[in-house]
């Protein structure tokens, strides 16, 4: 009996997930969810992003073989 | 300094292709065969029985029909070269012998052989017109010199022997080789004066001198050059140079004297050359070294001497700023102009980097200059050169010199 | 309380509407234009397309593709510290972490209005480009030793031109890795999300490049200039694959690399018999540069088993080529064919494109068998011409919701169409020489006008009544020949919709430009109405 109540919830728990997941499908959350948040974080974060200077980078590769 | 006696001759012999020189060739008999890059030795053209042209499109300064063929996103010098085809300027050539090695050019040359199915595209109306392509390479390596050398001798040698009949022995290479030298020593012998601290031969001269040795059949325009060379010798440079800086003309096509005429307008004596139809090693004599056969050697010649931008090694990718700077300093630049045509991808990409490490890992001031084949906004570029000028002296004069 | 409205309830034809939940609305009546959030590209909600593809879509698809997202990661990238470095790349670098997340909306985009059998085989081809790019994402990151990566990885790992044949590499594939350096930060990002490459671009000209040269190689120089290139590789193959501007990019990458590098350049008159020995010398070149940067020995067995592998893929590309050419049962759309055939033939053999192969073949058999129109409401077959806009390539799939515009087959999924022979040393390598010249974007586009007129040829091979002619605004190659396919096309009274575009960048050419010319050719020139009307024009300038 108990074993049939865990299995219960088990199944009603995983429709639950799987029925939310559609949701995210059909409504396309995890569109809205990269397109209004994730990327703007992105985006902020590699504007910001502190980079090498192509300048400075030698112009010094000597490999005598194949150079 | 006293004009040049041969310099207005010179300068009518570039106003077209099939100029006074090459109709007379024509009459001779000889096989009059078209070219654009330095990768199609010219020498090889110039076998008895044949004289080359390098092709060019003076005065063109708007190609509406190859427009309409190569839409106006190409280069202005291919596109120009198309146009002079389809207005019928190229008529007299007999065959272009042609070369992959840089995409717009190639379209041009492929324009002239092209022949459709369904409608006619003839471009030079005369039957026995054909163009034949050689594969280049894009290094300089043992692989490079084999692969090239059999090219020349399929796509060049047995094709104007098949063809036309010419001679391509080698007594006839031999000879070719020995017309090619004479050819270069004397315009070595007349560049060597811009490497004088005041020289007595303008960029502009010096270029045109130049073109006209691509231009003409060497056998007509030979006794002029050597009349200007000796000419040259006595030439008296002014007391007053109307120069502020030299500089040295770096970059990619550019066969328009005049372009070098407005650097020098304003200021800027162009001693040096490293630019398609004016590099300083395009007239550099060849070589026959002991047990080399004569192809092999013009073989050896031409994939070392270009500086080409499409060269790939690291080690090419690295050499050509040195020979810029080594040109520089050789002919005492002050300063380095380099040049791209719009939409050549090659020079865009090299000219961005010279601009960035000549001056940074060779002290050289840098002008990078995006041009067109025919410079009507003249008024632009002569702003840029002021500049360029201007800054150039006012760090001679921090420097003290 | 607004009120409900009776009549419109009483004139509504449950019946229909059932059917049309079950079985999804037919073409012709979807309305798939109303389903974006204007500029976004998102969906208001994604597409009903009966209980039975949409059950698929959801489950086979996304909730698939996710879940193997993240097997894949925990598999390839060798487990927790793979995930460690997979994280620390997602923060490093652009093109990944702006990118990649969004990858089942490229997958959705790519698959609009598809049912049934096309739904489905389309779909195994996205799961192939996923799972091949996670395999190159996992190894770049495992390796980058800016991001703490295995040094010992590092040492023993070769990178590439995305346009050089990793099949070169084949003899050391129990030895060393070889990673296209391109591919995954340029390639397919413009793809997935757009966005990124810009950045790419306008880093290339901020340092004075020009407008005009290719916007491919502006952006392979941009992502060093932005100091966005990962450090996983000890040495590096380049090759002028496949115009001016590769050439011309390497003299940036060369600088920025600052590493060996080896260029491996392939003739361009391709069709001289001549130039093959040149073009092979260059392989066993590149041969030897890896040998002794890598400290790897070549493997003749080993360059067997994995071309045969290959072989086998190419000899299933054909049957594939053959029902597309002669049946209405070719499952699989022109974006999915297009996309899988290039990233396949280029990167080179993976186990992940004979599963696919082995799906899809049972779609199509069963396609065959049954002689299912896979695509019923075509109303023409299109070969599309010329390299395609990397931002649009969903074009394919709008062009037939919209306009019942089939692209059976693509200039670029002809490239490499060849079995390689392992027979002797001798051949395979001649063969391999033959491959590579006959890359992406240039077997057709170098080596002589009659190979870019093969278009001809292959329109009565594939049936063909309709020509989509790409026109990458800055490709000098396609530009220098424009008037004479116009000739070529009035002479021989071809329809062909001229698409402008630039590559990877929208800004010169928007996809709803893109739409628009279409659009005007197919009402002006056709005569013809679109089979859905909200297709027309929308907004999505902002999509990825």
């Amino acid at each position: 009996m108990k074993a049939c109540k865990i299995l219960k919830k088990t199944v009603g728990a995983l429709a639950a997930v799987y029925a939310g997941l559609f949701a995210v499908y059909y409504f396309d959350l995890d569109g809205k969810l990269l397109y209004y948040v994730v990327e703007p974080f992105m985006i902020k974060r590699f504007d910001n992003m502190k980079r090498r200077d192509p300048l400075s980078v030698p112009y010094d590769q000597i490999d005598k073989e194949y150079m | 300094m006293r004009d040049l006696k041969h310099l207005i001759y010179f300068e009518e012999l570039l106003q077209e292709a099939n100029n006074d020189l090459v109709r007379k060739a024509k009459e001779d008999g000889k096989k009059v065969l078209g070219y654009t890059c330095y990768f199609m030795p010219e020498v090889l053209l110039n076998l008895p029985g044949c004289i080359s042209v390098r092709l060019r499109a003076p005065r063109c300064t708007s190609p509406d029909m190859a427009t309409y063929y190569m839409s106006g996103r190409t280069c202005h010098y291919g596109r120009s070269l198309m146009e002079r085809a389809l207005e019928g300027g190229y008529n007299f050539l007999d065959a272009q012998l042609a070369t992959e090695t840089c995409t717009v050019t190639c379209r041009f040359q492929e324009h002239l052989g092209y022949k459709s199915e369904t409608f006619d595209s003839t471009i030079i109306p005369n039957n026995d017109f054909k163009v034949e392509f050689t594969d280049v390479p894009f290094k300089k390596t043992e692989n490079s010199l084999d692969h090239y050398e059999k090219e020349l001798q399929v796509h060049v040698l047995d094709f104007l022997k098949n063809e036309y009949g010419i001679d391509t022995s080698d007594k006839a290479l031999k000879q070719a080789i020995k017309d090619y030298n004479e050819i270069c020593e004397i315009i070595q012998e007349i560049g060597e004066y811009r490497k004088l601290d005041n020289p007595t031969i303008t960029g502009y001269e010096f270029s045109v001198i130049t073109l006209v040795s691509m231009a003409c059949p060497w056998y007509l325009i030979k006794d002029k050059l050597k009349e200007t060379a000796k000419e040259l010798k006595t030439r008296k440079p002014d007391d007053k140079p109307n120069w502020k800086i030299k500089v040295e003309l770096a970059g990619g096509e550019n066969d328009d004297p005049d372009f070098i005429k407005l650097i020098e307008s304003c200021g800027a004596l162009v001693v040096a050359d490293r630019h398609c139809y004016g590099a300083l090693e395009a007239r550099v004599p060849i070589e026959i070294k002991e047990g080399e056969t004569p192809l092999a050697a013009i073989t050896r010649h031409y994939l070392y001497t270009s500086q080409c931008a499409r060269y790939m090694e690291q080690k090419e990718m690295r050499n050509r700023k040195q020979v810029i700077a080594d040109y520089a300093k050789e002919y005492k630049a002050d300063g380095i102009i380099v040049i791209s045509n719009k939409f050549c991808e090659y020079w865009s990409y090299e000219r961005m980097i010279d601009t960035i490490v000549i001056p940074r890992d060779y002290g050289y001031p840098v002008c990078s200059i995006e041009k067109e084949y025919i410079n009507s906004a003249s008024g632009q570029l002569r702003t840029r050169f002021q500049a360029f000028v201007e800054s150039v002296e006012l760090k001679k004069i921090q420097e003290g010199k | 309380m607004k009120k409900p409205d009776f009549e419109k309830i009483k004139n509504t034809n449950f019946k229909k509407l059932a059917h049309d939940f079950v079985y999804g609305k037919p073409h012709g009546e979807r309305r798939l234009g109303e389903l974006y959030i204007p500029g976004t590209g998102l969906y208001k909600h994604r597409e009903w397309r009966g209980i039975k593809d949409t059950m698929y879509a959801f489950n086979n698809i996304w909730l698939y593709n996710y879940g193997m997202l993240v097997k894949d990661l925990v598999v390839l990238g060798g487990g927790p510290k793979g995930l460690v470095q997979f994280l620390k790349g997602t923060m490093r670098y652009r093109w990944m972490g702006q990118t990649y997340l969004t990858v089942m909306h490229w997958v959705d985009r790519n698959l609009e209005g598809m049912r049934g059998e096309a739904l489905r085989g389309s779909a195994w081809h996205f799961r192939g480009i996923i799972n091949a790019c996670l395999v190159q994402i996992t190894q770049m990151f495992n390796r980058d030793i800016s991001l703490g990566g295995d040094p010992k990885l590092w040492e023993k790992t070769m990178g590439h031109d995305e346009t050089l044949w990793g099949g070169v590499f084949y003899p050391f594939r129990d030895q060393m890795t070889n990673i296209p350096l391109q591919m995954i930060p340029y390639f397919v990002t413009c793809h997935c999300n757009n966005h990124t490459v810009l950045n790419y671009i306008d880093a290339a000209q901020a340092l004075g490049l020009p407008g005009d040269p290719c916007p491919m190689c502006q952006a392979e120089a941009g992502i060093f200039l932005q100091d966005d290139v990962p450090d996983f590789f000890k040495a590096f193959v380049t090759t002028n694959e496949a115009c001016d501007g590769s050439v011309a990019t390497s003299v940036i990458q060369d600088w920025m690399i600052n590493k060996p590098l080896f260029a491996m350049p392939q003739p361009m008159q391709f069709d001289n018999e001549e130039v093959l020995e040149n073009c092979a010398k260059e392989i066993e070149g590149a041969w030897k540069f890896t040998e002794e940067k890598l400290g790897v020995k070549f493997n003749w067995d080993e360059l067997v088993k994995n071309l045969e592998s290959q072989n086998e893929l190419q000899r299933f590309e054909w049957e594939k080529w053959d029902v597309a050419a002669n049946t209405n049962s070719y499952p699989i759309n022109g974006v999915a064919q297009a996309l899988y055939r290039i990233f396949q033939g280029q990167y080179g053999d993976l186990p992940i494109w004979h599963e696919v192969d082995a799906k899809v073949r049972k779609i199509m058999d069963k396609c065959v068998e049954e002689k299912i129109n896979t695509f019923p409401m075509t109303r023409h077959r299109v070969i599309a011409w010329s390299c395609a806009p990397l931002y649009y390539s969903a074009w394919c799939t709008w062009a037939y919701n919209c306009w019942g515009l089939n692209t059976i087959i693509n200039m670029d999924s002809l490239m490499f169409d060849m079995e390689i022979r392992t027979d002797s040393y001798e051949n395979c390598l001649m063969d391999m020489a033959r491959y590579h010249e006959w890359a992406p974007m240039r077997r057709m586009a170098v080596g002589g006008l009659q190979h870019i007129f093969e278009l001809w040829d292959n329109m009565e091979k594939f049936n063909c009544d309709m020509v989509m002619m790409y026109d990458q605004l800055k490709c000098k190659g396609m530009q220098g020949v424009h008037g004479l396919f116009e000739d070529e096309f009035r002479a021989r009274n071809i329809n062909a919709i001229w698409m402008p575009h630039a590559l990877p960048d929208k800004r010169d050419v928007s996809r709803a430009e893109i739409r628009d010319i279409v659009n005007d050719y197919m009402f002006t020139v056709m005569g013809e109405e679109p089979l859905d009307p909200s297709l027309l024009e929308f907004d999505d300038a902002n999509s990825w």
